[in-house]
């Protein structure tokens, strides 16, 4: 991969720069009566643990919270790694590298969510559910993540080694 | 010229001689412990033959009512199509392409890039665009994410499981049918099978 630890970098200073309007803007509005009330995504988590639905709670968090959150941290470690020639343990780093590919699709839980219930939940005054401006910032955060784990090259983990 | 017959590692690039593993055994590489190769059973008929179902169920999959709901006597169904007409509706274009594209396209390219490759090996027709088709069908399998949709419409009837009444339709059976086709078509899908034969096939047209 040509330039990989740029491209990654270019990938992953956007998916910081998008992770912040995604955890504050509302990412969906559940009106029912026609009243409305605005959701972000932990308050959708908390709202799941109020309504006794812990195991779905802990899903959502892991899924939208820490996942993206842990893959942001991981490729930047990876890249430091890297880019400053650390001495390391390189087996341990791709295996870290491979855990980072595989989780990274199951973020878009979120977004098919919504939009089953944007499509689910469409019955006029009595109840709608419409997405909100998070949801984009959201979505480019998962395949921004994506892409930099995509443009990542886990050669680069061996390369220095001695 | 002296041909040297070596493997590199797709993921650290370390040159391996090449390995010969039978049914059952896996091929790891010694230095990063990526699996090289993982023999499979009748893998060209396999793919051949669960890409055409895959393509039977695409249709309903996509189209029909997945979860029909009921509050207060109005009721509506949702299908996976739906849910991105409404989200554009919403003027949330980025989301719904991105819906679009890894629960519907992605998904039928790689069922039809399956059926091509496959149909090709399978009747041993030679095709220059073989290796092409292969490349596409290793960027697009990361990218369909029918597993991903599933989970989030189980999340989706959990959270509306306390407001409304919710029945199943067809459409859903049809599309836990359809996921569990694609995960068998990427799980039984040989590559480095593939590959040989396509390179096989290939040598023997020049």
């Amino acid at each position: 991969m040509p330039d990989s630890v740029q491209r990654t970098a270019a990938f992953i200073l956007s998916g910081y720069a998008l992770y912040i309007p995604a955890n504050i803007f509302p990412i969906m509005t559940v009106s029912r009566f026609g009243q409305g009330e605005p959701h972000t995504i932990i308050g959708g988590i908390v709202a799941l643990v109020e309504s006794d639905m812990l195991p779905i709670a802990l899903l959502v968090l892991v899924a939208s919270i820490l996942v993206p959150l842990l893959k942001l941290l991981g490729i930047t470690l990876l890249l430091f790694c890297a880019h400053f020639r650390w001495q390391i343990n390189a087996r341990l780093w791709t295996r870290l590298y491979r855990v980072i590919a595989f989780v990274g699709r199951w973020s878009m839980l979120d977004i098919f969510m919504i939009s089953i219930l944007v499509g689910l939940v469409d019955l006029g005054g009595v109840a709608s559910v419409i997405a909100g401006p998070a949801a984009t910032a959201f979505a480019a955060v998962v395949v921004l993540t994506m892409m930099a784990a995509k443009m990542f090259d886990p050669r680069l983990l061996w390369d220095y080694q001695r | 010229m002296r041909r040297i017959n070596l493997d590199a590692c797709p993921e650290c690039d370390v040159l391996l001689n090449r390995a010969f593993p039978v049914m059952g055994e896996k091929a790891h590489c010694p230095r990063c412990g990526y699996l090289l190769q993982r023999p499979r059973r009748h893998s060209i008929e396999r793919t051949f033959a669960l890409s055409v179902s895959g393509l039977i169920l695409m249709m309903p999959a996509n189209l029909m009512p997945l979860i029909s709901i009921k509050i207060f006597g109005n009721s509506n169904d949702g299908s996976l199509w739906s849910g991105v007409v409404m989200l554009i509706k919403d003027d949330m274009w980025i989301v719904a392409a991105l819906v679009f594209l890894s629960s519907m396209l992605f998904p039928v390219l790689t069922i039809i890039l399956s059926l091509l490759i496959s149909g090709h090996l399978f009747f041993d027709k030679p095709n220059p665009n073989l290796a092409v088709w292969m490349r596409w069908l290793q960027h697009l399998d990361e990218w369909a994410m029918l597993e991903v949709y599933m989970l989030g419409i189980i999340v989706a009837c959990v959270k509306l499981s306390s407001l409304a009444e919710l029945k199943f339709g067809f459409g859903l059976y049809a599309f836990v049918a359809l996921l569990m086709v694609a995960v068998t078509l990427s799980s039984g899908l040989d590559h480095y099978q593939f590959w040989q034969r396509i390179n096989d096939m290939q040598k023997q047209q020049a």
